[in-house]
């Protein structure tokens, strides 16, 4: 059992605040979704989150099971468990993805311990499989000329090689087609279990049909406005963001 | 004064290009000049005596015939840059030329006291109306002196000054001198060298702290004579935080004989000041147009030229920005027309030189039947910066099989904290454009207009509108007959 | 820009002496009086020539203080024993060792091949045996691009190098190798491959260019490559000269109609290198891919000009070389596409792209375009900057290390290119040796 606390989060970008005081737990074996219109600060909790070097956390604490992740560099951060799953992944040309799984899964070996490729390949085929991804895919540079859905579905086939401890979703629905929205929440289904955490962050509640969230909260400004079940993202989807702009901000 | 002379190959009806004097760029409708008797002339080619003669009837401080002087040695001096440059530099027959022709020094203030042949000049080119219309100030500059030159009150009462360099230099030298020469050093090339030691006319431009004028200050010139050079000097100060437009127009009537122009053009922005500087060349095409023009920008400033070159035989130009401070920025907008006949040799230079400093060109060209248009350009990041960029583009657009572009960018990066991309395409307009455009009822030359048109339409319209118009209603024309 | 040193004093090119011509000439008396007057009319050319200057645009940029030409002498020859040849793992029809200038070993091609009409033999066998075809394509004129004065060095010099030759329709499924080595102080090598493709041929030809051992070597090289209708050449250059070497190359690229020809050259070695190469598309259907890799470390110099010439109607052109640069390093890349009056349907593209991986090092880029003809498709592309932060980052989130990121991501640079070679060992033996260099920069000078 783990658990991921975002404690009062204050993060900027350069001198411009973009998330204020943002408070959220989320445990092993839940799926939170958090929503809220563009520009909110969502894309940059989740970046925050992971440590990318452009966002200033200014205070607050972000603590994996008890213990604060702020100190840790990005990868750190990812061999502790976090895995996040980016909305526009880099393109990465002459790093073939087999290559680039084979050393993020040789990352997260102990000293002197060597992968064994046979496993290795035998579990990366299962998983492609699962995500029907063409095995020639794993000769290709990482997301290289990819579509969109290859790029989200290459996101998920990574975060089922890694088996993080937690996932944060950034937007993954965004730039899929129907077939390709299923077969990445089919995806994301298989992978739960009481053994992984998973924020997802999205804009609409479309992605929320097909991997069904315990807790939703929606963001704005900044800020947690409101929390509740999974029925507060279909009250969210009928009465659209004005709803929370002149209901549930305080004024 | 008297007669007018109407040169040769002129193709339209004079009545035309009189019912139309709003034409500032169009080519034909420069093609005209007077008979005029000059009261000061330096005679042909070039000395001591000639540049001693121009400082002379200019009267001079001692200085400033020092520096021509000492200018002169160095064009003497210095090779003509053909290892790099095109060979036509060759044809220019530096003793044929008549380096100094005026009527008198001093400029009119109101154009009724302008002489009657000069006045006709600027009115079939449009410049008075212009001035009434759109502008804040008007220099209209008669082969080597400003025949006219006025500035709204409004814009003097700012503290703006707006004088030919003669009277800069002579009256407000406390301001001028500082940066006269400093940011085109006299041997930065051997044109440069040339109009050091001749130079005569152009714009001295102050703008006081914090002034930003509201409307555009423009200067046009006018080549009359034969076998004139033209050799313009022009130096734009913009006080910190101040802001200024200037434009420029030129045409010359198309001699059978070639003449040249050859202005040093310096703009100093000190510190959060931003100087936009446009250009619209259309000299005729037997002109030799070799300019050399930079700007310094300093602290948070911004210069931006937007370079338009349709006219003369060969152009050599490419408009510079020295980044000197931190965050400055600095922009070349190019747009070329090479027809038969023309070479456009044009682009920019961006010098970076303090952190965080960014640049950005982007030139097209169109070459239209043997036409020839070359992008030059060196982008310079030198070592112990971090944060710079630059981004360049240059798109050439081949009307005809055998129209030719050339792209030569020269860029040096030191360090890994910059970052530079250039990249350069050339296409043709397509067929398919024209067929459907043509299917839809156009004559192939409106295709053709319109799609070139498209070409450069996020250029143009950076174009004050009354400079975009006229660019669009010269490519109409030029456009014409140029298909098959 | 400051003017750097312009002029060089007439010492510079002390090392080629008349005095060292005449002993040249005596010692390769037996060749052909037509090749003989080849290298009396060079050797006049190299004395007649200006060392580049400062106000030439093709050396724009270079440092033209480092092309000394003193201190080099013609080399002793040198046995295999002394020579200590180390192959390299890649499948091979047949190997010519050559070292300073002379033959050290051959291992031949098979009978079966020579049958067919295949010639795999040393310059100056191939004279005795096929002197026409020798002095049909031997030392062609080649477009100037600025080494005039050193390719006349080079044939007047010239003694002994490989010759390639691909009768109709032969296949070669293995590469054939070349080694050329420098081996003793100061000495002074003149590596030369001639490759000739006739119709429908296909063949990859490697050249590895070495020193054996430290010490200032002088390489002044050439490589001709001519692929008639239909044939396919790979051509690869792996150049591990010693850290002190002055290089100078000169590949020159014909190809005919419908002939495809790729070359790809690997600058490792050497303090200061000049590498000119050139494609000649001569006919409809006529294709060329320049590729280059350079790793710069140290205080190293590598200059690279390219011209991509149509000459014809439907040819294509497709360049790409990059540069990666550490530590104090300066790289030139200048290069030029030339579409010539009635060369339509052109499609060339050039690109080259630098990866500072240094504060201190300096890439000069000169990409440029001729065109004199409207229905094309040309564009180039410059690209200089250091890691992309985005790419570092999101392979840090995958919990693998900044320095393991950024190694990951520099080889992903590199297999752009590589990855382009239809030849795994290839690949591998090329890839293993920017290895070599990036992970030991002190002694990759003589790794391999």
């Amino acid at each position: 059992m783990s658990q991921l606390e975002i404690k009062d989060l204050h993060v900027s970008i350069g001198e411009k605040q973009i998330v204020k005081g943002l408070t959220l737990t989320v445990r092993s074996g839940e799926v939170h979704a958090l929503m809220g219109p563009n520009g909110t600060g969502k894309s940059t909790l989740a970046k925050a989150v992971a440590g990318h070097p452009s966002f200033t956390i200014t205070s607050g604490d972000i603590l994996l099971d008890g213990k604060s992740i702020l100190p840790m560099q990005p990868d750190e951060r990812a061999r502790a468990g976090l895995f996040l799953a980016f909305q526009y992944p880099s393109e990465i040309p002459g790093v073939s993805i087999a290559n680039f799984l084979r050393a993020a899964v040789q990352a997260r070996l102990g000293e002197g311990e060597e992968l064994d490729a046979t496993a290795y390949y035998k579990r990366l085929y299962s998983k492609m499989d699962m995500l029907q991804i063409d095995r020639k895919f794993t000769s290709r540079a990482i997301n290289d000329g990819f579509s969109g859905g290859e790029k989200k579905r290459c996101e998920i086939l990574q975060m089922a090689m890694l088996e993080p401890k937690f996932a944060l979703m950034d937007e993954t629905d965004s730039g899929l087609d129907i077939d390709a929205l299923r077969i990445v929440a089919d995806g994301v289904n298989a992978l739960r279990s009481t053994n992984l955490g998973v924020l997802m962050i999205t804009h609409y509640q479309r992605l929320l049909g097909y991997i069904v969230p315990d807790h939703v909260h929606v963001m704005w400004d900044g800020r947690i406005v409101k929390s509740g079940d999974k029925s507060l993202a279909l009250e969210l989807e009928a009465k659209g963001y004005d709803w929370v702009k002149n209901e549930l901000v305080p004024a | 004064m008297s007669d007018v002379t109407e040169t040769e190959s002129l193709s339209e009806p004079i009545a035309d290009i009189i019912d139309n004097p709003v034409s500032g760029i169009d080519q034909t409708a420069g093609n005209f000049s007077y008979k005029m008797e000059y009261e000061f002339d330096a005679g042909t080619g070039l000395s001591e005596q000639t540049v001693r003669y121009i400082s002379g009837v200019k009267k001079e401080a001692p200085w400033i015939l020092e520096f021509r002087l000492n200018a002169l040695k160095q064009f003497f001096a210095k090779p003509m840059p053909t290892h790099w440059a095109t060979k036509d530099l060759e044809n220019i027959n530096f003793d044929k030329i008549r380096y100094y022709l005026s009527s008198g020094q001093k400029p009119k203030r109101t154009w009724d006291e302008v002489p009657d042949d000069i006045k006709k000049t600027f009115e079939r080119l449009g410049i008075p109306e212009h001035e009434r219309k759109f502008l804040a100030g008007v220099e209209a500059q008669f082969d080597s002196e400003a025949a006219y030159s006025n500035i709204k009150d409004v814009v003097a009462k700012q503290g703006v000054i707006f004088v030919n360099s003669t009277e800069g230099l002579r009256e407000h030298p406390e301001i001028f001198r500082k940066y006269f020469g400093k940011v085109i050093p006299t041997g930065d090339n051997k044109f440069s060298a040339l109009n050091s030691a001749v130079f005569s006319g152009g714009s001295f431009i102050y703008v006081p702290k914090g002034v930003k004028v509201a409307m555009p200050l423009q200067a046009y010139f006018r080549i009359n004579a034969e076998n004139f050079g033209q050799f313009e000097r022009t130096l734009i100060i913009a006080d910190e935080g101040a802001e200024v437009v200037y434009m420029e127009g030129c045409t010359a009537p198309k001699f059978s004989t070639s003449t040249l122009h050859s202005a040093v053009v310096e703009l100093v922005a000190l510190k959060g000041a931003k100087i936009q500087y446009i250009t619209v060349q259309n000299w005729a095409n037997n002109v030799f147009n070799l300019v050399t023009k930079r700007g310094v920008a300093h602290e948070d400033a911004e210069i931006k030229w937007i370079d338009c070159n349709i006219g003369s035989r060969l152009t050599m130009k490419y408009p510079g920005v020295v980044l000197k401070g931190e965050r400055a920025r600095g922009e070349v907008i190019s747009i070329a027309l090479a027809n038969d006949g023309q070479h456009q040799d044009t682009g920019a230079k961006m010098i970076h030189a303090a952190n965080n400093t960014t640049s950005n060109i982007v030139a097209k060209s169109i070459s239209v039947g043997q036409g020839r248009s070359t992008y030059r350009g060196v982008v310079h990041i030198p070592k112990h910066l971090k944060g710079c960029k630059n981004n360049t583009e240059c798109d050439a657009l081949l009307i005809n099989p055998n129209s030719r572009t050339d792209t030569y960018p020269a860029i040096t990066v030191r360090g890994e904290r910059n970052a530079v991309q250039h990249e350069a395409s050339v296409s043709k307009v397509s067929e398919e454009q024209i067929f459907y455009m043509q299917q839809r009822g156009l004559t192939e030359g409106q295709a053709m207009s319109l799609s070139v048109n498209g070409f450069i339409n996020d250029l143009a319209r950076q174009f004050p509108m009354e400079y975009s118009v006229e660019l669009k209603r010269l490519i109409d024309l030029e456009m014409e007959g140029s298909v098959g | 820009m400051p003017d750097s040193v312009s002029t060089l004093s007439p010492a510079a090119t002390d090392s080629f002496t008349d005095e060292m011509f005449a002993t040249h000439l005596a010692s390769v008396s037996h060749l052909p009086a037509w090749w003989l007057d080849r290298k009396r009319d060079a050797w006049a050319r190299f004395k007649t020539l200006p060392l580049p200057k400062r106000t030439d645009e093709s050396w724009r940029f270079a440092t033209l203080s480092g092309l000394k030409l003193d201190g080099y002498v013609m080399p002793k020859a040198v046995t295999s024993a002394e020579l200590g040849h180390a192959s390299i793992g890649i499948a091979k029809a047949g190997k010519l060792v050559l070292a300073n200038n002379r033959l050290v070993s051959h291992e031949p091609i098979s009978a079966e091949l020579a049958k067919r009409g295949v010639i795999f033999e040393t310059l100056q066998t191939a004279l005795l045996k096929h002197g026409d075809l020798v002095k049909s394509h031997l030392l062609a004129p080649a477009p100037k691009q600025g080494s005039e004065k050193f390719t006349a060095l080079h044939t007047a010099f010239l003694d002994d190098g490989a010759f390639v030759y691909l009768p109709q329709g032969v296949d070669l499924m293995e590469s054939l190798a070349v080694f050329h080595y420098a081996a003793g102080a100061g000495a002074a090598v003149f590596p030369h491959t001639l490759v000739i493709a006739e119709q429908n041929a296909r063949a990859t030809v490697v050249d590895f260019f070495r020193s054996a051992g430290a010490g200032a070597h002088f390489a002044c090289g050439r490589n001709d490559l001519y692929a008639s209708h239909g044939a396919q050449l790979t051509y690869v250059a792996a150049q591990t000269w010693s850290r002190e070497t002055l290089s100078f190359q000169v590949n020159s690229t014909v190809a005919r109609r419908d002939a495809r020809v790729q070359s790809l050259n690997l600058h490792l070695g050497g303090h200061q290198s000049r590498h000119e190469s050139h494609s000649q598309l001569q006919a409809p259907g006529a294709h060329s891919e320049m590729l280059a890799l350079t790793v710069a470390h140290g205080t190293q110099e590598f200059d690279q000009r390219t011209l991509q010439i149509h000459q014809a109607p439907h040819t294509s052109s497709n360049l790409l070389y990059k540069n990666a640069l550490l530590d104090q390093t300066k790289t030139i890349f200048s290069g030029l596409i030339v579409v010539d009056p009635d060369a339509q349907k052109t499609d060339a593209y050039q690109s080259n792209r630098n990866l500072m991986l240094s504060d201190e090092a300096e890439a000069n880029s000169l990409p440029g375009l001729e065109i004199q003809a409207n229905d094309v498709r040309c564009t180039h592309g410059a690209t200089t900057s250091r890691i992309d932060p985005e790419q570092e980052f999101y392979l840090q989130a995958r919990g693998i290390a900044k320095e393991a990121a950024d190694e990951l991501l520099i080889f992903g640079f590199f297999e752009e290119v590589l990855s382009k070679l239809d030849n795994e060992p290839l690949h591998d033996a090329l890839r293993d040796l920017i290895t070599i260099k990036i992970k030991q920069p002190a002694i990759a000078a003589k790794a391999e």
